[in-house]
């Protein structure tokens, strides 16, 4: 009997309490999610004493020109948003044989160990005799490389691989939108994205997307997709 | 009949609103989880290009937020102008020094990444004077802000 005279506590309010936090949290925060595209921006560089500038063929360059009216060139012809893609994708893969099918594109050619083993002597025998600090430094990144290049030798065996000065190059003018940039921006990224993880299925039998950059065996992965398909892209500074 | 009518007229029964407290929390848990704290009070306005390839961006405690749009305010002008934290900036040259301010102890300049967030309107000459000024103090890490799209 005792029970039934204890009085319930009045939850009234507590409804009160709840609302004002719940509005609380809805004024403060924003349901948008952070997302994005990421670039590195090119370190600066000084030219080193003796350097000379690496020899550039015109195939291996693919200019794609975006102008005031969000218009766009590539290389020299005007070309629609929509054919962007294709035009990219011809840009890596047209040649990737290691044949000469389309004589505007990059060549490829066929890299084994015994071919990077030679560089990594040639080179290391640069870097003992370099002139000065700087031009030691370049030679170092180039080690790197051919280090890079033997390791995905041992990973997969002889392969082909696009001329190292392909590159792709942005121009921009003043007035071309930020959004027509990010559209061409996303659709390279969208080409050598969907290569990587053709190539990543072709090779390691696992999407390229699924692949952990914190794992060791992962890592390694990416960085031999990361040669096979390398993402060169040049931004020209905005001239008008 | 007598034996109906007897409840009547004590009135109708409150509504028992017991339960309520426990619908707005769970409406409460739902905003507390689905939402992020505002990082600063906008006041340019910024409608986000789309882009199928982008990436939700990671570890937001090491990102620097630069807004580039249109003002809010009519009396800013027309012209597009950049945001650092809460003031509009008198141009691109202030973003080198706001961002060397914003170093975190025990991280290098080039660790933590600049989040662009661009009106997609704007044209790319403010764009480009921001890069200029992130690379000259070897802030390379960028990210261009975009809805995610299909």
């Amino acid at each position: 009997m005792a029970r039934r005279q204890l009085e319930e506590i009045n939850a009234g309010s507590m409804a009160d309490i709840a609302f004002l936090l719940l509005i609380f949290f809805l004024v403060t925060t924003t349901m948008e999610v952070d997302a994005g595209i990421s670039r590195n921006l090119p370190l600066k560089f000084d030219p080193p004493e003796g350097w000379v500038p690496p020899e550039v063929h015109e195939r291996d360059v693919l200019v794609i020109m975006a102008n005031s009216n969000d218009e766009l060139l590539v290389e020299g012809k005007p070309l629609l948003l929509e054919d962007l893609e294709e035009k990219v994708r011809a840009f890596f893969l047209d040649n990737a044989n290691g044949q000469d099918n389309n004589p505007d594109m990059p060549m490829y050619r066929n890299i084994s160990g015994a071919i990077c083993q030679k560089n990594v002597t040639e080179i290391k025998a640069l870097i003992a005799s370099a002139p000065n600090e700087g031009m030691a430094k370049l030679y170092e990144g180039d080690l790197k490389k051919w280090e890079g290049k033997l390791q995905t030798v041992k990973e997969i065996g002889d392969y082909y691989e696009i001329s190292n000065s392909s590159l792709i190059q942005l121009k921009n003018q003043s007035n071309t939108s930020f959004g027509l940039y990010i559209e061409v921006q996303d659709i390279l990224k969208k080409v050598v994205n969907d290569l990587r993880n053709d190539k990543s299925k072709e090779l390691f039998d696992v999407e390229y997307k699924d692949l952990d950059p914190k794992d060791e065996a992962d890592a390694a992965k990416i960085a031999v997709l990361q040669i096979l398909v390398p993402e060169r892209i040049v931004e020209a500074k905005i001239e008008i | 009949m007598g034996k109906f009518n007897k409840g009547k007229k004590k009135g109708i029964p409150a509504v028992n609103t017991s339960a309520l407290p426990d619908i707005i929390f769970m409406l409460l848990f739902f905003f507390m989880v689905a939402t992020t704290m505002k990082e600063v009070d906008m006041m340019v306005d910024v409608k986000k290009p789309g882009a199928s390839q982008a990436e939700e961006l990671q570890d937001k405690d090491n990102v620097d937020f630069v807004y580039v749009g249109f003002p809010l305010d009519a009396a800013e002008g027309t012209e597009p102008r950049i945001q650092l934290d809460d003031q509009l900036a008198l141009n691109y040259t202030q973003v080198a020094d706001w961002k060397r301010l914003k170093v975190r102890e025990g991280f290098a300049i080039h660790d933590i990444v600049t989040s662009l967030k661009v009106h997609e309107d704007v044209g790319m000459r403010i764009v480009s004077n921001i890069k200029e000024e992130l690379r000259n103090i070897d802030a390379i890490k960028i990210n261009y802000s975009a809805d995610k799209t299909k």
